[in-house]
């Protein structure tokens, strides 16, 4: 029986990624971790009918409780194999508009909870490998005025993915760090609202890649950051 | 069943440091935890006797519950010698199996331990041929030695412990001083002991080059294993 953890999997990527993955077969039980309840339970009425799917109330926001949230999950399923954090924040504003509780919001919801999570599942994944997946953004690549406190969470998001492919190797557990470039989300929505969504890649395309990587395939790149956007056309 | 060993009450002066070297950050971990995670994967060993000085004792048993090391851990005192350690940490010992582990030797691998777990004889150590020239001599050379003969003895070593603490009473008793276990049993009990290939990987830190060596050596050959 193997175990996938999930965040932000009430819409957008994470739904997709969810829906996709269950249907691979790849995982028994899923754990989604989130604060609306909602958005989860649609999320799991279209999953595959034969795997488990444990909906966890939590608000990334708040990352102390997440430590035992991670033991309960290892504890009722017995094992944990996969992480994918999927869940992102973004209040845009300028740099003086930026205030203190935004950037560390942020920062919170980006970097802090998806960090502990991996601190945490990892110890469990640490005698038989496994993998996680991390959402960072090609906003973390390049500078995009008004958007600071979110781009630059996203650069740390790719460089803490990098540095714990290196630091979790020997346990034989793979990292990956996928930036998707603009996609049809609810946080896409934030940060360009006058954006007609149906002219920009799809949740369901990220999914894709993120199901490639954490099926069978995808093993040997880890360790860098791997940039999911359309063509220019 | 065995009960490990695990020798860490090394002052690290050599390596010239304020922090012992087992407690450095290698490839981002302490020394330590390099070994404690692999005793901490072998089935064959129900116990882990960390041998520290008792300053030590609260960081270890916090390096535990963060690296969620899930064997059953229990210390005992350092002592003023190896020697002396090494016979503090049998009488902790449950097993009638014991394999002695030292903390300065991070690149040990699961198949080291395993092989020497699979070796015929109840006692055993890893130990590596000697690739250069070894010669008698202090000031001026006194005697050459046929390197086809000699072996460099490393760590992990298994042993009864039965047999191991007797011959450790006697040299207590008669005051003898042994760099390492095999040595002292072979001395005392004549003892068959099974020596299994070890590697040139498994390094003992001990000066800082080592340390600069040993992220070499991670890097290539631990990181990359699986």
């Amino acid at each position: 029986m193997r175990t996938c953890v999930i965040t932000g999997a009430s819409s957008g990527i994470g739904r997709a990624s969810a829906i996709m993955l269950s249907q691979t077969r790849e995982y028994d039980n899923y754990a989604l971790i989130g604060r609306n309840i909602k958005g989860l339970e649609e999320t799991a009425q279209n999953m595959a009918s034969d795997i488990n799917v444990y909906i966890i109330n939590a608000d990334l926001s708040t990352p102390e409780n997440l430590p035992h949230i991670v033991d309960e999950i290892a504890e009722k399923y017995g094992t944990i194999d996969c992480l994918l954090n999927i869940a992102g924040y973004t209040e845009p504003a300028s740099i003086f508009s930026t205030t203190y509780e935004n950037i560390q919001a942020t920062y919170t919801i980006n970097c802090f909870s998806p960090f502990i999570l991996m601190r945490e599942c990892a110890k469990y994944m640490k005698k038989k490998g496994g993998k996680i997946l991390n959402i960072a953004s090609t906003a973390g690549m390049s500078p995009r005025p008004g958007w600071v406190s979110y781009a630059s969470s996203k650069a740390a998001m790719i460089s803490i993915s990098q540095t714990l492919t290196e630091e979790l190797a020997e346990y034989g557990i793979k990292v990956y760090c996928i930036s998707p470039g603009r996609c049809a989300t609810n946080l896409r929505k934030k940060l360009a609202p006058d954006e007609d969504p149906s002219t920009i890649m799809q949740p369901e395309d990220v999914a894709r890649i993120i199901c490639n990587l954490i099926g069978e395939g995808g093993n040997c790149i880890d360790g860098q950051n791997i940039v999911v956007r359309q063509k220019i056309k | 069943m065995y009960s490990a060993i695990l020798l860490a009450g090394g002052k690290g002066t050599r390596m010239q440091k304020s922090v012992p070297k087992q407690y450095l950050l290698l490839a981002g971990k302490p020394v330590i935890i390099h070994s404690l995670e692999r005793l901490d994967e072998l089935d064959e060993i129900s116990e882990i006797v960390v041998v520290c000085e008792r300053e030590y004792t609260a960081t270890i048993t916090q390096l535990l519950t963060q690296y969620n090391i899930a064997k059953e851990v229990v210390f005992a005192l350092a002592g003023q010698t190896r020697q002396e350690s090494v016979y503090n940490g049998l009488k902790k010992a449950k097993n009638s199996m014991v394999i002695i582990h030292e903390a300065a030797r991070p690149f040990a691998t699961i198949n080291d331990f395993k092989r020497l777990i699979a070796a015929n004889s109840e006692n055993a150590l890893l130990g590596y041929s000697i690739p250069y020239t070894v010669v008698e001599g202090d000031k001026k050379l006194d005697g050459i030695l046929d390197r086809s003969k000699l072996i460099n003895v490393q760590l992990p070593q298994k042993f009864s412990k039965s047999e191991l603490l007797q011959a450790h009473e006697k040299a207590f008793r008669e005051g003898c001083k042994f760099t390492e276990d095999a040595s002292l049993l072979f001395y005392y009990e004549k003892s068959n002991i099974e020596i299994v290939e070890g590697s040139n990987y498994n390094i003992k830190l001990t000066e800082a080059l080592d340390m600069l060596i040993g992220e070499i050596i991670y890097k290539e050959y631990i990181a990359r294993r699986r």
